[in-house]
């Protein structure tokens, strides 16, 4: 059967095939296999109804969300909620989100209080929970405004000089090209619209905010660090000041652009001359495919020792995988990715990133974060996962897998050099 | 100076329309829709002046009045819909055409709103009501465009610069901004004058992100058409298409059909068969699970689904002198599969079983005289002055 199949797709049958076949079918790509420490599975809540999307936790509650259309009657319109206290993540109750296919994005407040999700695709908005019982949360309102209508591809809930805001990254759509729009949150029943900015080529896919400052992911365009109130330079949510921009590299030289994902300024604990010097951007690219059949992009170390010229320092690579969303350890300095058909991986960000050997260093001067040894643990890459989020709580690693619900891993340890 | 214009006549009009029942097993869910539609409402204009070397051509398309909702087409995409097809725009085509002749050589340079000359001719002058899966991967339509032709003895080469960007509703008029981001070359040999083979190429700029940075496409298609009734065949076209999407210059994925058409006429009715294989794009379905997005998943699609379609139509002309009538029925069967696995779109789940039905009967109309040829202007239409419109009769 196989011989025949093989004949069929030979050189000789290109006619036929091309008349009848479909024998250029692709199956997963494959990663190399990581032959490091293993990131140690604790257990596993499973839902395949759907497919799973981004996730919080807080406590021993996760919130994930869902994604796209599984099946004819199965679209990404629920938050499962699980009670992750145990080993095996147990679903304990679920939201519906009416007239929505894709809740992309899902984030508790820093004081536990309110739940936000975004709807992305048409019916574009956000929908804030109240999360006095954390396991049932009730519904406060939907934000819904022209200007988000096209789609809340990522909804970022951070506060801002005390003021807690919600930062969407609204899609391109027919007749509007991508922007940012800032809510401010202070009454959670009444979001008030404060900013509409366009930004992006052609995206504005996520933004990171710390310490008064805005970063934002711009896909082509690469990040932008604004001032929003901790800058200097005058700028407020309602009026961000451009401080600096950086074009990362791509993990392709073919492909042009930065596809900056996502973005993570880090903070190490310790303290010292790298403590807030390093911003961590994502990079998410097309595989050679489809969706859960591949993924591409590297993660890039960026200096903002001046902030008004950050520089690429370092990346990290994983052959035959991208990454996607990122959680750090700021107490150990170990930074978690998640890396769709790889898995997660865990690296080490402490220290200095930007020196290193020759040896360890790309054609372009930028240094390999797996050559410098800093690559600490991998989990899930079995090619059964294809893993959206991570989220590091302080004790335990939570990852969403789009196939298969929730994983509940080990952290990693440093190296005990 | 010798004329080249394919319109001769000072002055043509023609109308049409086809109205029809479509009934489609399953849709989506295991759930069949029945519907009724004016589909191909057009009004055709043309006329010429200076012998023949200055020419206008329009074609008013009236589906985004009759066909909003899309018509029920299985395998069928584009431009926001799914599974059904999409109406065009009101203003299909509006062409300005000089033509000349050097020596030799044949001279035409045609501007406006219109066809890119790339591919095949326009599923809409073809013997069936449903359009193939491939109309995204064989044509380019509705774009700002310039185009250079040049003919010399059995070959014609066309060259034009038109702007990417997919209509994004039938109202809307194309980016003039982006006008020049993209090109196409066609040649067409025709051996004599029964056949025309032609091959082509072009390079489209982000075509579905209207406001750019999306992915590209690089295009080629081959086809080879019957230009004239010949043996047991009114018509027949038989064509292979493929589209690169590129982010960058990075291949991402890739698209193919293979297809084959034919009539014949038995005893006053004419019997037409259509075969085809192509791959699609899936991209996130909305709350209307005929409608997928236009801004795809972070550049990415979510799944390559393979098309196995075959058409019947069997259609009898009813004699009138004042109009052409002809009653039709079609039957379509299709089989979706996932070409690349694992996959966020598997047809089985979506529709609920990989065995689609369709069948449609309908009348087409029209009245009026027709001759040019749609989708080719000036000097690129071989064999020149002749009738090109199925079902059409000069009068």
């Amino acid at each position: 059967m196989a011989f025949t199949r093989r004949l069929y797709c030979g050189s000789a049958s290109i006619l036929l095939a091309a008349v009848f076949g479909g024998c250029s079918s692709d199956s997963a790509t494959g990663t190399k296999p990581f032959t490091g420490t293993p990131l140690s599975i604790i257990g596993h809540g499973q839902t395949t109804a759907r497919y799973t999307a981004e996730l919080w936790t807080r406590g021993n509650i996760a919130y994930t969300s869902t994604w796209g259309q599984r099946s004819a009657t199965a679209v990404g319109n629920a938050v499962h909620i699980w009670d992750v206290a145990g080993n095996t993540p147990v679903m304990v109750d679920s939201l519906i989100v009416e007239l929505a296919t894709t809740l992309g994005d899902i984030q508790v407040s820093d004081d536990g209080k309110l739940l936000v999700v975004a709807t992305e695709r048409s019916n574009g908005s956000i929908v804030v929970y109240d999360l006095t019982n954390p396991v049932k949360p009730t519904r406060l309102t939907r934000f819904q405004t022209a200007n988000t209508a096209s789609g809340v591809h990522t909804a970022e809930v951070a506060r801002v000089n005390g003021t807690l805001y919600a930062f969407l990254s609204i899609d391109p759509q027919v007749g509007q090209v991508a922007h940012l729009v800032i809510v401010d949150l202070s009454d959670p029943r009444n979001p008030r619209e404060v900013l509409v900015r366009n930004m992006g080529n052609p995206f504005v896919h996520d933004v990171f905010v710390r310490d008064g400052l805005l970063f934002t992911a711009l896909w082509n365009d690469g990040v932008t660090i604004w001032d929003i109130g901790g800058g200097g330079k005058g700028g407020t949510p309602a009026n961000p000041v451009q401080i600096g921009n950086v074009r990362t590299a791509s993990w392709s030289p073919a492909v042009g652009g930065s596809e900056a994902h996502n973005v993570w300024w880090f903070q190490d604990q310790p303290g010292g001359a790298n403590a807030k010097r390093f911003m961590f951007v994502g990079e998410e690219a097309p595989g050679n495919g489809s969706l859960l059949n591949s993924s591409n992009g590297d993660i890039h170390v960026v200096d903002l020792s001046d902030m008004s010229a950050p520089r690429e320092v370092a990346f990290y690579h994983v052959d035959g995988a991208g990454t996607h969303n990122f959680s750090v350890d700021e107490q150990r300095g170990i930074l978690y990715a998640a890396y769709y058909n790889a898995g997660v991986r865990a690296i080490d960000v402490r220290g200095d990133l930007a020196t290193c050997t020759a040896d360890q260093k790309s054609s372009d001067g930028r240094c390999d974060l797996r050559k410098m040894g800093r690559e600490l643990a991998a989990g899930l890459g079995n090619g059964q996962s294809f893993i959206w989020g991570v989220h590091f709580d302080g004790n335990f690693v939570y990852a969403s897998d789009m196939l298969t619900g929730i994983w509940k891993l080990a952290a990693a340890s440093r190296p005990t050099s | 100076m010798e004329a080249h214009d394919s319109i001769r006549a000072s002055f043509g009009l023609r109308a049409q329309v086809i109205a029809l029942a479509t009934r489609v097993d399953p849709g989506f869910a295991n759930r069949s829709f029945t519907e009724g539609y004016l589909a191909q409402p057009l009004i055709m204009a043309h006329g010429s002046a200076l012998g023949g070397h200055v020419a206008g051509i329009v074609t008013l398309d009236f589906e985004g009045l009759t066909l909003d909702r899309g018509q029920l087409n299985p395998g069928a995409y584009g431009e926001g819909y799914a599974d059904r097809r999409h109406p065009h725009t009101y203003l299909h085509e509006a062409m300005v055409v000089s033509s000349g002749a050097f020596a030799r050589l044949g001279v035409s340079l045609a501007a406006g709103k219109g066809f890119v000359p790339f591919g095949t001719d326009d599923p809409m002058t073809r013997p069936f009501a449903a359009y193939p899966v491939n109309h995204h991967l064989a044509q380019i339509l509705e774009r700002y465009v310039a185009i250079a032709a040049v003919s010399a003895g059995l070959v014609m080469v066309e060259g034009a610069v038109f702007n990417g960007d997919e209509p994004v509703s039938p109202g809307a008029p194309p980016d003039a901004s982006r006008f020049g981001d993209s090109w196409a070359v066609r040649a067409t040999v025709t051996p004599h004058s029964v056949v025309e083979v032609e091959g082509s190429f072009a390079s489209v700029t982000s075509p579905e992100i209207a406001t750019g940075g999306g992915r590209d496409q690089r295009k080629w298609s081959v086809g080879a058409r019957l230009a004239q009734p010949r043996w047991f065949l009114q018509d027949a076209l038989v064509e292979w298409a493929r589209t690169d999407e590129l982010v960058g210059k990075l291949k991402v994925s890739e698209f193919t059909s293979f297809l084959a058409e034919g009539s014949t006429t038995l005893g006053g009715t004419t019997v037409s068969a259509r075969f085809e294989n192509t791959t699609r794009p899936e991209e996130e379905r909305l709350l209307d699970p005929f409608r997928f997005s236009r801004n795809p998943t972070d550049l990415g699609i979510i799944g390559i689904t393979r098309w196995h379609i075959g058409t019947v139509a069997v259609s009898t002309p009813l004699p009138s002198r004042r109009a052409d009538i002809a009653p039709f029925v079609e039957v379509a069967y299709a089989h979706p599969s996932e070409e690349v696995t694992p996959s966020a779109f598997v047809p089985r789940d979506f529709y609920g079983t990989t065995s689609i039905w369709s069948a449609s009967v309908g009348i087409r109309l029209g009245v009026g005289t027709m001759v040019h040829r749609m989708g080719r202007y000036g000097v690129a239409v071989p064999n020149a002055v002749r009738n090109v419109m199925p079902d059409h009769h000069d009068h």
